[in-house]
């Protein structure tokens, strides 16, 4: 089964307001895809209706994923088919803690039409045994388990949890908003190592990044630029040292001189 | 006359303070008490009823209610060893004999029987109850558990507890209400008055869990003495209607109240509860978040009061409601007041707040594959853990947990 994303002039509203004029975008497995982009081009629009945000309100344009269109899919459907965004601001959720989302999570995952939940439920021994390895690779203290779900945590720690999730539900497409925003240098690395670890051949990655310097860390192999609602520059890596170096505005400028 | 030919007594509205002395001077109680229902009684009869907007009490008739002359539903469970420390955990009716010098002085001293037709009533008629007495200095850490259940086929019950801690004495109690069968319509009218000495500290959970049917209208009150702390958390799932009326009376300098609050209406319910934080000490500090769950067609009331009196200075007090609507057609109201009667306040403030599920809350758990009503369930678990944390034994926190599952 062909398992790229394969966004196809892709038209999305938000509150009747049209933020995506036109996307066309494909994610390989085993790739790394980043997209880049100033701020207001439509970037975490396209993350968050890849993940079915019920907000966003697709006008025109398809979403295939392992061969069906998601677009018809509610979110929790579309994270069972392997995808899984990395909120650029993770939900609080008190009351509840990270071990019994994370157990939530992956129950619901492995739950299949027409079984008893009980039967398919991860057992207990192996979840903690998972839950404890995942969070030493992330160099994540234990009683970070008891916590609950993003309330009162650091920029840091909630970007921590969001790659500990995807450690945890080994995602087969993982889309990152914004991963690095709001993170120092050492957590920076800690939570690229962490994506770095997952990939695989079976992974598709699409980094969505304001800066350069995340790539630093993890390392795409096609960088596309997004403006306006749409992709106007695609590339390999160098693309993106390029837009370190001279800024967004000439490819702005050359778009200008492109139309006229 | 024998007690037991009046165990079946006429209905409220055929009954009189006559009939009720009758049947106390039966059961031999002290002659001062037999006075207290007879007047308590008098004041029922000619008191007008309360005017509760929000409690819809239209449905329950003084003609089907016919009280019980004769104990019948309080259970208690405890260590026996506590009594050779001098622990009373005892029928209030039995105590009314046995402990008379503890019981005197402070029944009707923090919940006042002549506030209203309710408060008189229960007054007058109570039979189950329970004194609960726990000497100077004395812990007791494993909590004790004290259920009044309402029988088959009974229509009113009207359970009195009495909790007194000396001197830095320690008690955790369970307080449980609930009802057997699903009984038609009933009425359990509880009064608990908890007595906290200076520098005690009570854990006192209570919980209200009747069957369909019932309407329980009652009063609850905590007073802290000098340096006393109160940890109180409060559940109601149960019953046709409620109306608690709670106060955690911060009486003495230095006292303090960490107050939890859950309820979770579904069907038809209307459930009301009325806590106050009442400041008279100095330097007293009151904390009450209060976590409403609303569904069906039930209409949940908060009624909250910060009432901070003009003898005393430097109160510390916050209020919460929270409230979360899982269909549109339930209903809930807060009303959050603050009367404040001093110039000296260190810090007072109520928040309230009250929606559907929060839509990015639920989407953050369906974008890791966890369906919609898994992630309702999550969240109204959530909203309700401070409460829930509170419940002191395992088996109980997980049956109120599946309480609550089964009504969302």
């Amino acid at each position: 089964m062909a398992s790229e994303l394969i966004i196809k002039e892709l038209h999305v509203a938000v509150n009747g307001q049209e933020i995506l004029k036109g996307v066309n975008l494909t994610v390989q497995p085993g790739t790394v895809h980043a997209i880049m982009g100033p701020n207001g081009s439509g970037k975490s629009t396209l993350a968050y209706t890849i993940a079915g945000h019920p907000n966003y309100e697709v006008t025109d344009g398809e979403i295939i994923y392992k061969g069906e269109n998601i677009l018809e899919l509610e979110a929790d459907e579309r994270s069972k088919l392997g995808i899984f965004l990395a909120f650029q601001y993770p939900v609080a959720v008190p009351g509840v803690t990270v071990a019994n989302f994370l157990r939530a999570a992956i129950n619901a995952q492995r739950a299949q039409e027409g079984v008893d939940p009980k039967e398919t439920a991860i057992p207990m021994v192996q979840f903690r045994r998972e839950l404890r390895a995942a969070m030493e690779s992330l160099s994540m203290d234990e009683s970070f388990a008891r916590r609950y779900l993003n309330d009162g945590f650091s920029g840091g720690e909630k970007k921590r949890l969001e790659i500990l999730q995807m450690t945890m539900l080994k995602p087969s497409m993982a889309v990152m908003d914004e991963t690095d925003s709001g993170l120092d240098i050492d957590a920076l690395r800690v939570v690229s190592e962490g994506v770095n670890r997952l990939l695989n051949p079976e992974l598709g990655v699409l980094v969505i990044t304001h800066y350069q310097r995340l790539l630093d860390y993890i390392k795409p192999q096609f960088v596309s630029v997004m403006m306006e609602g749409r992709v106007v520059r695609s590339g390999g890596p160098e693309l993106a040292l390029e837009l370190e170096e001279r800024g967004y505005d000439w490819i702005k400028e050359e778009l200008v001189g492109d139309a006229s | 006359m024998q007690a037991n030919e009046l165990q079946n007594m006429p209905t409220l509205g055929l009954l009189s303070s006559d009939m009720i002395a009758a049947q106390a001077r039966a059961a031999n109680e002290p002659e001062w008490m037999v006075t207290w229902r007879a007047e308590a009684w008098d004041f029922f009869a000619q008191a007008a009823p309360p005017k509760w907007r929000r409690t819809q009490l239209a449905e329950l008739q003084q003609e089907t209610i016919a009280p019980l002359f004769k104990a019948q539903g309080t259970a208690i469970q405890w260590d026996k060893a506590l009594e050779s420390k001098g622990v009373v955990f005892s029928s209030l009716a039995a105590a009314l004999h046995t402990h008379e010098d503890l019981i005197r002085p402070h029944i009707g001293t923090a919940v006042n029987p002549l506030a209203h037709k309710f408060s008189a009533m229960r007054a007058a008629l109570w039979q189950d109850g329970v004194l609960l007495y726990v000497p100077r200095n004395v812990e007791v850490e494993l909590p004790l558990r004290l259920s009044y259940t309402l029988a088959d086929g009974s229509r009113a019950m009207f359970p009195y507890t009495i909790v007194i801690l000396e001197q830095h004495a320690r008690l955790s109690l369970v307080e449980e209400y609930t009802s057997r069968g699903i009984p038609e319509t009933a009425l359990v009218a509880p009064t608990t008055e908890l007595f906290i000495g200076p520098g005690a500290e009570v854990r006192y959970l209570t919980l209200q869990q009747q069957g369909q049917g019932v309407y329980q209208i009652g009063g609850q009150v905590m007073q802290l003495g000098r340096d006393a702390l109160g940890k109180w958390t409060s559940i109601a799932l149960g019953g046709q209607l409620q109306h608690m009326e709670l106060e955690a009376r911060m009486q003495g300098d230095g006292s303090r109240i960490n107050w939890v609050g859950a309820t979770f209406g579904n069907q038809q319910q209307n459930l009301v509860t009325v806590p106050w934080l009442r400041h008279i000490g100095t330097n007293t500090e009151s904390h009450l978040e209060f976590k409403t769950v609303v569904t069906d067609k039930s209409y949940s009331v908060f009624d909250g009061m910060i009432k901070i009196e003009h003898e005393s200075h430097s109160t510390v007090t916050r209020l919460e409601e929270h409230a979360i609507h899982l269909g549109s057609e339930a209903r809930s109201d807060s009303i959050p007041g603050l009367m404040i009667d001093t110039n000296d306040v260190a810090r007072a403030g109520h928040a309230s707040t009250s929606g559907q599920v929060d839509e990015e809350q639920l989407f953050y758990m369906q974008a890791r594959g966890i369906r919609p009503d898994e992630a309702k369930r999550l969240i109204v678990m959530g909203f309700f853990e401070p409460a829930l944390a509170a419940v002191p034994l395992e088996a109980l926190r997980e049956s109120l947990e599946a309480a609550i599952e089964a009504k969302i």
